[in-house]
């Protein structure tokens, strides 16, 4: 062994893919882009900062931000809401993507096409056109009532826009694709000879939906159900349209406190929260789907 | 306790007649009419593509056929849903449920049924007891080989008691050690429980081993029915003389009734004009040049087992194949030897026209 060699088995090490080198640019990458920022964000969320044209000339450790935070019912509320919101968003994704799923299972080649389509294309769209849209839909002179005033169902517009009701339509609609993916990937492997078997052992239709598909399928609703409570928990756009204000999300709270209030340290503490709620939830949905996968994990001869 | 596979009351369960489907402009099933008895072994035997599985999947109720009848103890379950038909199918990949342990896999059946708790813990027991798997009933099926598998995917439709098990290629998924023992296990068990079973293989051999009757299926139609004897040593047609069995055809015109082979030897036929002559390897007999009028030349030499198979040029269009008992004298003729060839039973020779 020379000295020589040693950069050159080095090179060959790195080259050779083995070990932890391929996970090294990624590793990287992510350190820049979120590792380091995260830590600022910490930093600035438990301290006293004096900011003078945009760039921070004092920092201060101080607890005060999370104090206020903690014991603002406004912070309450509006944690409450986005939760709500999340939640209901998530359970409405999961009873309407499921069927949709479902129908790519029992379909032929035309079926599948035609919802992979159908689940795709609204994705190659911006969620911000897709909910603007929904203002032309639902607005006081929208698609939904003019068709009703038209057929005389009601004789004012009905106020739909800028209540909840519009933000959960469009946020179940921004969402549902994320939710049907991840099912129909499950959907597609699904092996049809268990439904025959289930059909041979005397069970319904019905019965093979609940005994054989709907459990074989908890993987794919866990990763969806997780994929949607996150992006809806945090999303800021839907709320913010269709909302028209009135309804504030934690999303959209931060939003307020870092770009109109400049208080850099309260958005800090409220995105900190923000995150640490949703890690929460997501290890309920991980642990929920973990029960109901504990076959995958039985242990081989 | 034997269950008596009566010999003497044949009693039809299931009845095939005359099932024709069509998959777009396939014709699958053609004609196909068929019975199994009470308690009998039925295999339906063919390459791929010739609509055995087609037929097995139109019993199970997972196909529909286009026209014909299923009766299953005389009563026509074309109509009957797939989940009220009182057969139990084994699938060529046992479609066990894998999120169910063991004990539940057998158990599913029974809970569809709605049968009381404590009548499926016992009746449970007393199915995986009949496939010894007992002490297995908190496995997942993951956990378990290729032949466990596939004794709880028979337990799974036993302990529902059906009147016909299909079986589709049950053990494809085996490797051939253990293929052999399966077989001789599953054709005791069926017999045991004096159940009457229809199995669907492309493995003639396998058919052979297990079968109390052959059905040798081509392009839809039936082809052959018979016991293995019937269908080894007097088959029908020279499609099934050829799939079924390593066979020689020997290229001869009769005349009179009778064909005469190069050796002298005569063996009678209804035929008459161009024939091709079934000769299996075993029937024929080498002996060292001289021995007969027959004479040709050893190309090759191959063992198989306790055998020693030679391909002999012969005159005929085609090499024979010639099997030996290694112990004998002729096992030890070497490649490119000149020898003589005999028939040892004229009367084990089938006939068919030559088109």
């Amino acid at each position: 062994m020379t000295a020589t060699a040693l950069p050159r088995r080095l090179l060959d090490e790195v080259l050779s893919g083995r070990g932890i080198w391929p996970a090294v640019p990624a590793v990287v990458v992510l350190t820049v882009v979120a590792v380091i920022p995260f830590c600022i964000l910490l930093s600035l969320g438990f301290s006293d900062i004096t900011v003078s044209r945009g760039v921070i000339v004092s920092q201060t450790f101080s607890l005060r931000h999370l104090a206020t935070a903690l014991s603002d019912p406004l912070y309450q509320i509006t944690f409450q809401r986005s939760l709500t919101l999340a939640l209901s968003t998530t359970a409405l994704c999961v009873l309407l993507g499921f069927p949709v799923a479902y129908l790519f299972l029992i379909g032929n080649a035309w079926m599948r096409r035609i919802i992979l389509v159908l689940t795709i294309a609204p994705i190659l769209t911006s969620g911000i056109v897709r909910t603007y849209s929904w203002i032309v839909i639902l607005g006081g002179r929208g698609v939904v009532n003019s068709l009703l005033i038209d057929l005389g169902v009601i004789s004012a517009p009905l106020r739909i826009i800028n209540t909840q009701w519009a933000v959960i339509i469009g946020m179940v609609q921004v969402h549902l694709p994320i939710m049907i993916l991840p099912l129909i990937a499950v959907m597609s492997r699904h092996d049809r000879r268990l439904d025959e078997a289930s059909a041979n052992l005397g069970a319904s239709r019905l019965g093979t939906l609940r005994h054989v598909i709907l459990p074989l399928s908890i993987g794919g609703l866990g990763t969806g159900a997780a994929l949607v409570f996150t992006l809806s928990y945090t999303t800021f756009v839907v709320p913010q349209l269709l909302g028209g204000g009135n309804y504030l999300n934690a999303a959209t709270m931060i939003y307020e406190q870092i770009v109109y209030s400049l208080e850099w340290s309260k958005g800090a503490v409220t995105a900190l929260l923000l995150m640490l709620s949703c890690l929460s939830v997501l290890a309920v949905i991980t642990w929920l789907t973990n029960l109901g996968t504990r076959w995958t994990r039985a242990s081989q001869r | 306790m034997p269950a008596t596979a009566a010999s003497g009351s044949q009693a039809c369960v299931v009845e095939i007649r005359r099932v024709r489907k069509r998959f777009a402009d396939l014709i699958v099933l053609d004609d196909c009419s068929l019975t199994a008895q009470e308690g009998e072994i039925l295999t339906l035997l063919g390459s791929s593509g010739c609509g055995k599985t087609t037929l097995l999947r139109c019993i199970a109720g997972f196909l529909k056929p286009d026209a014909g009848e299923i009766r299953i103890d005389g009563r026509d379950t074309v109509p009957v849903p797939v989940n009220r038909r009182p057969v139990g199918v084994v699938f060529q990949s046992y479609a066990l449920f894998p999120h169910l342990t063991v004990a539940n896999n057998v158990a599913y059946g029974l809970k569809m049924r709605g049968a009381p708790v404590e009548e499926i813990r016992e009746r449970v027991a007393k199915a995986l007891a009949t496939v010894s798997l007992s002490g297995f009933e908190e496995r997942y099926p993951s956990q378990l080989s290729g032949g466990q598998q596939q004794r709880v995917a028979i337990a799974r439709v036993l302990v529902l008691e059906p009147r016909v098990l299909l079986l589709d290629e049950p053990f494809n998924a085996l490797d051939a050690k253990l293929r052999g023992s399966m077989q001789v296990e599953l054709r005791q068990l069926i017999k045991r429980l004096g159940i009457t079973a229809i199995f669907v293989t492309h493995d003639q051999e396998e058919a052979l081993a297990m079968s109390d009757r052959i059905a040798v299926m081509r392009a839809g139609r039936i082809e052959q029915l018979g016991t293995p004897e019937d269908i080894f040593d007097r088959p029908q047609t020279a499609y099934v003389a050829d799939f079924v069995g390593a066979s020689n055809f020997w290229e001869a015109r009769a005349a009179s009734g009778q064909i005469t082979l190069p050796s002298g030897q005569i063996v009678a036929t209804k035929l008459d004009g161009d024939v091709s002559l079934l000769i299996r390897p075993h029937n024929l007999a080498l002996s060292s040049a001289g021995g007969s009028a027959w004479n040709g030349r050893i190309i090759s030499r191959r063992h198989v087992g306790a055998l020693m198979e030679y391909e002999v040029e012969a005159g005929g269009t085609r090499p024979l194949r010639i099997a030996a008992l290694r112990d004998v004298e002729a096992a030890s003729l070497s490649t490119g030897e000149a020898v003589s060839i005999n028939l040892r039973d004229p009367t084990a020779c089938m006939a068919y026209p030559r088109p």
